[in-house]
């Protein structure tokens, strides 16, 4: 059996009303978090018209600790983001063309999901992750040899 | 030239907290809970202060408001809900395993995915909360699920599924310092409770199944620093490791993991844990030896974290027969005694100042894997050991009785137990190691049918049953004993029970609309008294019951009390 990528396939997949009603989840662009002075990172997503659709989707940090999101919604319609952050899970609402921000504190590794949590946009494609890349602390790792892995 | 677009200044993400009538403060009850203060925790039997009540892992209250005569009367005081929002970690298997802390009129309790809670005690006001982000992707044997909190000296630590322990500020839950102490690359996640030693926090390792070296950590609990690590996996040249391969890495993978707390005893200043299964859970030949401290008792000098002495229960063990499970300490004929359930069927009493054997009993009707003599002696007899060959063996892997806890009252001198007669079909399946990959070594499937449950009173000074109430399926939840000659333990089917404690007879119970595999607790406030217990059925239950895989999910805590 040979297996092929999603959109070469079945384009349909991956838009509003095609072969689905919604979008397949975690098949959009892929987008990195910037890092500045002092090792705070910035990032920026986005919701294009009628796509239903968080812009990148999967956005990757290069390690765990403080994100600055910048979140615009450029849909014809209100959304909103419910982000995932240690301390309490951070909330905004998005009317049409608003721009906010969001400060999420995140250990890594490992990836989470956030969404838009109205109506039911998370299962229209509203639903994005922010992988975090990296390693535990030295001081937390097993005293072990390398082991391998997949 | 296009106009630019006029955006609508949406602000800054708030806290969910904000949308809710959190108010996010707690009066300050917690200050002036020390280290002297959990070593007498019984004298205060208005609260439950750490894990198990007290150190010695009783699980026993001394109230006794509600009593034989009166425990019909018990109605619901207040329920206090959560409930899982959007995508997380463990969606299908999360469960509310809690032990709820109670200090001074202020409840301290987590959830699954990363929750802690302080509540109103009285009402059940939800007074803050603090929720980690969890990552969806880490490694959970066994569900999303976490078993409560320590409190000390004005702070509330927890772990999360990530394997850190966070100290919270109990007045607000603002996070006062949070340190990593596993490797989620490496498979290692944390569920236990932490346990207050004097100026130490003690966390434990969760992780097992996915072939890791099992370990304690202590943290300062003031500032986090990190204190001792003790591996319950001993390297090459260690103390033990001549129990496992001089050759390969076997013992870099060996498991043993300390994923429920502690028990303690001050006088002998020693911290008696349970390990976990060796990894391959199911595979010996990769691991042949006795494979030390896997299935044992360990008792560690808090001090230092050494161990002093082990005892273990299932030498080279093939059937996931965790020993994970508490130590009650209790005074028998002037002899300084502790009590374990074992997965493997038997109730072991140790003489807690050397870890010698002082009697060994069964405590469920099919033990076939093997047995284990008078003196100690074991003798497996059914075990998977040929590539591909199904072997079905009693009990089975989540063992005849799980993490969930036993209790003893000094009021009755029995030992109370929730019980699993379950058993599995194992068939070795070898695998490669890779980390964070599940290493089991075999094909499992637990019964579905012909299967049952108890809880079951034992005198530990004869081993003998004094009394048994049987349930069509296992038996899945802590069990409470109090003053008022009550044992509390919740089904899988949704009832919360009350039976009497010197004859078993069912007095009381109530549907709470998901299954139990928490740990009740009780309390008081106005000197009125409480018994609280989460409910929400969840966790490995392909382990202890795949017949109730489609049971209802739920995610509540309730809480009892006599009407005014």
């Amino acid at each position: 059996m040979t297996t092929t990528g999603v959109e070469q396939v079945l384009p349909q997949l991956i838009k509003q009303n095609g072969a689905t009603l919604g979008r397949l989840l975690a098949n959009g662009n892929v987008g990195y978090a910037k890092e500045r002075a002092g090792g705070r990172m910035h990032a920026r997503v986005r919701i294009p018209p009628d796509e239903l659709v968080w812009d990148p989707t999967v956005l990757i940090m290069p390690h765990g600790g403080e994100l600055e999101l910048e979140l615009v919604n450029d849909d014809m319609n209100t959304h909103c983001a419910l982000l995932p952050s240690n301390g309490d899970s951070q909330f905004i609402w998005l009317v049409n063309h608003s721009r906010g921000t969001a400060t999420l504190h995140l250990d890594g590794p490992g990836y989470y999901w956030y969404s838009s949590p109205t109506g039911n946009d998370e299962g229209r494609g509203l639903t994005g992750a922010i992988v975090v890349m990296g390693d535990v602390p030295e001081d937390a790792r097993l005293d072990r040899p390398k082991q391998p892995r997949p | 030239m296009a106009k630019a677009t006029e955006y609508v200044d949406a602000g800054h993400a708030v806290d969910q907290a904000t949308l809710t009538f959190v108010t996010g403060s707690a009066p300050p009850v917690a200050r002036n809970v020390t280290y002297e203060r959990i070593l007498r925790a019984r004298s205060e039997p208005h609260n439950w202060l750490t894990y198990y009540g007290a150190y010695d892992g009783q699980r026993y209250s001394p109230l006794e408001q509600i009593n034989t005569q009166n425990v019909r009367r018990l109605t619901p005081a207040w329920v206090f809900q959560c409930g899982a929002t959007g995508l997380q970690a463990g969606a299908t298997t999360y469960a509310f395993e809690a032990a709820p802390v109670v200090v001074d009129g202020v409840m301290y309790v987590t959830g699954w995915d990363g929750w802690c809670w302080a509540l109103d005690a009285r009402t059940g006001e939800e007074l803050w909360r603090y929720k980690h982000a969890i990552p969806f992707d880490v490694s959970l044997c066994c569900g999303n699920v976490n078993r409560g909190v320590a409190v000390a000296r004005g702070k509330v630590f927890y772990v999360t599924q990530n394997a850190h322990v966070i100290a919270l500020d109990a007045t607000n839950g603002k996070p006062v310092w949070d340190k990593a102490f596993g490797d989620v690359r490496a498979g290692e996640s944390a569920t236990l409770a932490p346990l207050i030693i004097k100026d130490l926090v003690i966390v434990g390792s969760s992780g097992g199944e996915f072939g890791v070296r099992g370990h304690l950590d202590a943290f300062n609990f003031e500032t986090g620093e990190h204190v001792w690590r003790c591996y319950t996996v001993p390297k090459p040249g260690e103390p033990g490791s001549d129990t496992w391969p001089a050759k390969g890495e076997a013992w870099a993978r060996g498991g043993a993991n300390c994923w429920i707390t502690g028990t303690y005893d001050p006088e002998m200043n020693l911290l008696y844990v349970g390990t976990g299964n060796p990894a391959p859970d199911f595979d010996g030949d990769v691991r042949p030896g006795d494979n030390l401290y896997t299935d044992s008792l360990v008792a560690v000098d808090p001090d230092n974290g050494q161990i002093r002495f082990h005892y273990q229960y299932n030498p080279h063990d093939v059937w996931d027969y965790d020993s994970i499970s508490e130590h009650i300490l209790f005074e028998m004929d002037g002899r300084k005694a502790m009590a374990h359930f074992d997965k493997n069927g038997y109730c072991f009493i140790l003489d807690r100042t050397n870890g010698q054997l002082i009697r060994v009993f069964p405590f469920v009707d099919r033990i076939t894997w093997g047995d284990i003599d008078a003196n100690g002696k074991v003798t497996p007899k059914v075990f998977p050991d040929k590539e591909g060959e199904p072997v079905h063996f009693w009990p089975g892997p989540a063992g005849a009785k799980e993490w969930t806890h036993a209790a003893y009252s000094p009021k009755t001198e029995l030992l109370y137990a929730p019980v699993q007669d379950i058993g599995a079909t194992a068939t070795r399946r070898r695998r490669e190691f890779k980390e964070s990959i599940p290493y089991w070594g075999a094909g499992v499937q637990v019964d579905a049918e012909d299967i049952a449950g108890s809880i079951s009173a034992f005198d530990p000074r004869t081993g003998n049953e004094v009394w048994r109430w049987r349930n069509s399926v296992p038996m899945c939840a802590s069990v409470l004993a109090t003053g008022g000659d009550l044992v509390f333990a919740g089904e899988p089917g949704g009832n919360f029970n009350a039976f009497n404690a010197r004859t078993g007879e069912l007095l009381w119970q109530f549907q709470c609309g998901s299954g139990h595999h928490s740990s009740p607790t009780t309390y008081s406030v106005g000197g009125k008294q409480y018994i609280a217990v989460p409910s929400g059925w969840g966790g490995w239950v392909e382990g202890f019951v795949p017949g109730m895989l489609g049971a209802p999910h739920g995610a509540a805590l309730f809480v009892f009390a006599l009407p005014d």
